[in-house]
């Protein structure tokens, strides 16, 4: 244990050589996860205002203020009134989504069936939001007309009636308007028809997409510092420190684990700092870092193992590096680090499971989604162990039977 | 403390290492010579345990390389042809981790390594990393991570390929000095006078085989008291032949043929200087052409062209 440490501290001090590496490690992931997440938004939902010059003060008015901020509308745009003036100078300067202009008598004109013309400008360096606002300005338009056609007979009637119509009045207009609805229903309104919507009871958490890209993001910054790590081998052996180590009594055991321990670490501080930046931007619980980030260091350790035993395979440091990075890439898409599995079809994304980072990846996602920490079953636990000894134990076989002593 | 016997080494049909068997005791000195491919750094291989011999056996301080292969390298310290350092770590951390691969701990550890630097003449960069260092700085530390656990036997593989006359010197000291402690080494060169001036005893090695071996005064016994003359141009095999026949038949029997092609002969005869005029008259009349003629004294080098008949450095 002894000559481990002194192989693990030897090794960390060699990478301290080379920050450079380790920053670049960093950076990629964050960069394109930062990319993702741009192009993904964040999962906060857009909101818009709507600017409102009322010049006709009246009910209608009111009432068409009112519609823009009602139900869930009222979820996407905040409706301001203002003057011409400023309204005409914020929108101007993009700082709303639209602006209504109603002109005075715009009430008057309705009631009456004259012509009007309402007045929308909208921002056209936003796209969805001016959308919304112009459909539901003729939605509203529409409504009206059909209001109109209606209850022409007693809108007139509400015309006459002055600013004290009596219970009478009042109560008569109500039936009458109840029973045109009543005659009208079955052509406004479709057929009752009963159906019952079975869905499948939810197998999985569904959380926001943008929270989804996280552990591929990690994962991508796990496998490819992990990859980075594991062409320490070739290193050595190019410096001849592998062959002066095979002349020393019964130390590869040693050295190996301090490689393991070394990979362990910085592969955790890689990832561990990019998990800690997904922690903070999505506010995940605390409690559930510990045991991520054991869980992608130990991961870290069997990934750079098998990346290790891979490029101890070939003859020669260049095609093991060829090799190695032709495997990445492909290995990252599968795994969920481009596109998360819980949004890919089925089938493919059973196969990105498979993977070996899209099975670190997975259950990471089970871990930092669910309503606990340490959700990661003991089984996955032991399966990256015995898949980082496995390795690491190929690791030893290919130093033994040869590739120490070229 | 060293001991070879009939080890072999076999590469398929090839023999690397053809059942060579030497001897080297405390405080002295084992040369191996031979030219590049002949043998040297197998054997050495062999005894430091990278490679397992297919036949034969070799032990250091007693202890088998093969079956008690552990205690065997505990015992080696190697010093390999090419430079085995962490370049990204400093000097003093190389030594150290060297230090501790053998056992070393604590505060012998650290003593150690403060007379390595010093001895190896590091003390003052010693902090410096050794992708910074020149060539022969890079062979001194080299050098002082193969001793640096006080080995009782060490071995020596061409330790001054590409150094400079300064840095060779400086290793030649360490080398006599690690000797006059009391450690058996095994030196492996293809420089003669490297052999000459270190090596006790020395075995020359060609194509896997010992072809001599002894003291440096024993081998050149063996040439006796016998100059080299090699002559180049052009020379009708069969009629040269038959006129150095001729003269050996005259009277010159010491004059002895080591190698004869159209583009050259080497003979080799006492105070070959003075029979010059015999042999270019000779040669002439088989029909010989000389354009260039070399006549060397009796030294190991020509002991080896006198026993393979081509030069040490081919």
């Amino acid at each position: 244990m002894s000559f481990a440490l002194t192989s693990f501290r030897k090794d960390l001090a060699r990478w301290r050589q080379d920050v450079m590496a380790t920053l670049i490690w960093i950076s990629i992931p964050l960069m394109i996860g930062g990319l993702i997440t741009a192009m993904m938004g964040s999962g906060v939902t857009p909101h818009g205002v709507l600017l409102m010059v009322d010049q006709d003060e009246s009910f209608l008015s009111e009432l068409i203020a009112g519609a823009y901020s009602a139900g869930e509308l009222g979820e996407l745009i905040s409706v301001e009134k203002t003057t011409l003036e400023e309204g005409t100078l914020r929108i101007n300067d993009g700082e709303a989504s639209g602006l209504l202009i109603i002109p005075d008598g715009f009430g008057d004109a309705f009631l009456n069936s004259e012509p009007v013309t309402l007045t929308l400008k909208t921002n056209p360096s936003q796209t969805i939001l001016p959308g919304i606002i112009t459909d539901v300005t003729e939605i509203l338009l529409d409504a009206g007309f059909y209001a109109h056609q209606l209850f022409g007979d007693e809108i007139d009637l509400v015309k006459n009636l002055g600013d004290d119509p009596s219970d009478a009045v009042v109560g008569a207009m109500a039936i009458a308007i109840q029973n045109k609805m009543g005659s009208v229903a079955p052509q406004l309104f479709p057929p009752i028809i009963d159906v019952e919507i079975v869905e499948p009871p939810p197998t999985e958490p569904t959380p926001p997409l943008a929270l989804l890209f996280l552990p591929g993001i990690i994962l991508m910054a796990v496998m490819i510092s992990a990859n980075g790590v594991a062409s320490d081998w070739w290193r050595e052996r190019e410096q001849g420190t592998l062959r002066r180590l095979v002349f020393a009594p019964g130390r590869l055991g040693g050295f190996i684990a301090g490689k393991a321990m070394a990979a362990a670490v910085i592969i955790g501080l890689v990832g561990g700092l990019t998990l800690l930046i997904g922690f903070l931007y999505h506010g995940i619980a605390w409690a559930k870092l510990p045991p991520s980030l054991i869980w992608i260091s130990i991961s870290g350790v069997a990934l750079f193992s098998w990346f290790a035993a891979l490029q101890m395979l070939f003859s020669n440091r260049k095609t093991a590096s060829i090799i190695s990075s032709m495997l990445l890439f492909p290995l990252l898409m599968a795994g969920g680090s481009f596109f998360p599995l819980a949004v890919m079809p089925g089938w493919i994304a059973a196969i990105g499971r498979a993977s070996p980072n899209g099975f670190v990846a997975h259950r990471l996602t089970l871990e930092i989604t669910a309503e606990g920490a340490w959700a990661i079953v003991i089984s996955d636990w032991l399966i990256v162990i015995g898949a980082a000894v496995a390795g690491l134990s190929v690791c030893a076989w290919r130093l033994k039977s040869g590739f120490a002593r070229a | 403390m060293l001991k070879v016997e009939e080890l072999s080494k076999n590469y398929g049909d090839f023999v690397a290492v053809d059942k060579i068997s030497f001897e080297s005791g405390q405080g002295t000195v084992f040369g191996l010579l031979g030219p590049n491919g002949a043998g040297k750094s197998t054997t050495i291989n062999c005894v430091s345990g990278l490679l397992q011999p297919t036949s034969g056996h070799a032990s250091v301080a007693g202890h088998d390389v093969v079956s008690d292969g552990k205690a065997a390298r505990q015992n080696l310290g190697v010093v390999p042809q090419e430079i085995a350092l962490y370049e990204d770590l400093p000097a003093v951390e190389n030594l150290r981790y060297w230090g501790k691969a053998y056992g070393l701990r604590a505060a012998d550890l650290e003593s150690r390594v403060n007379d390595v630097l010093e001895y190896i003449g590091l003390s003052d960069r010693a902090k410096d990393l050794p992708k910074e260092f020149s060539g022969g700085m890079k062979r001194r530390l080299n050098f002082g991570c193969g001793i640096v656990h006080r080995p009782p036997v060490i071995l020596l593989d061409e330790p001054t390929v590409g150094v400079d006359p300064q840095s060779r010197a400086r290793l030649f000291d360490m080398v006599e000095a690690e000797r006059d402690a009391g450690a058996c080494i095994l030196y492996t060169t293809h420089y003669m006078e490297e052999a000459e001036r270190l090596c006790d005893s020395l075995a020359i090695i060609d194509h896997g085989k010992l072809i001599a071996q002894g003291t440096v005064d024993e081998l050149r016994a063996k040439l006796g008291a016998r100059d080299v003359l090699q002559l180049s141009g052009h020379f009708p095999v069969d009629a040269t032949k038959r006129a150095i026949e001729a003269l050996v038949d005259g009277g010159n029997h010491d004059l002895e043929f080591i190698a004869q092609e159209e583009e050259g002969i080497t003979l080799t005869l006492s105070q070959a200087s003075q029979h010059l005029p015999v042999i270019f008259e000779a040669v002439s009349g088989a029909g010989g052409k000389v354009t260039e003629t070399s006549l060397r004294s009796p030294n190991l080098e020509t002991l080896f062209l006198l026993l393979t008949g081509t030069e040490l450095r081919e």
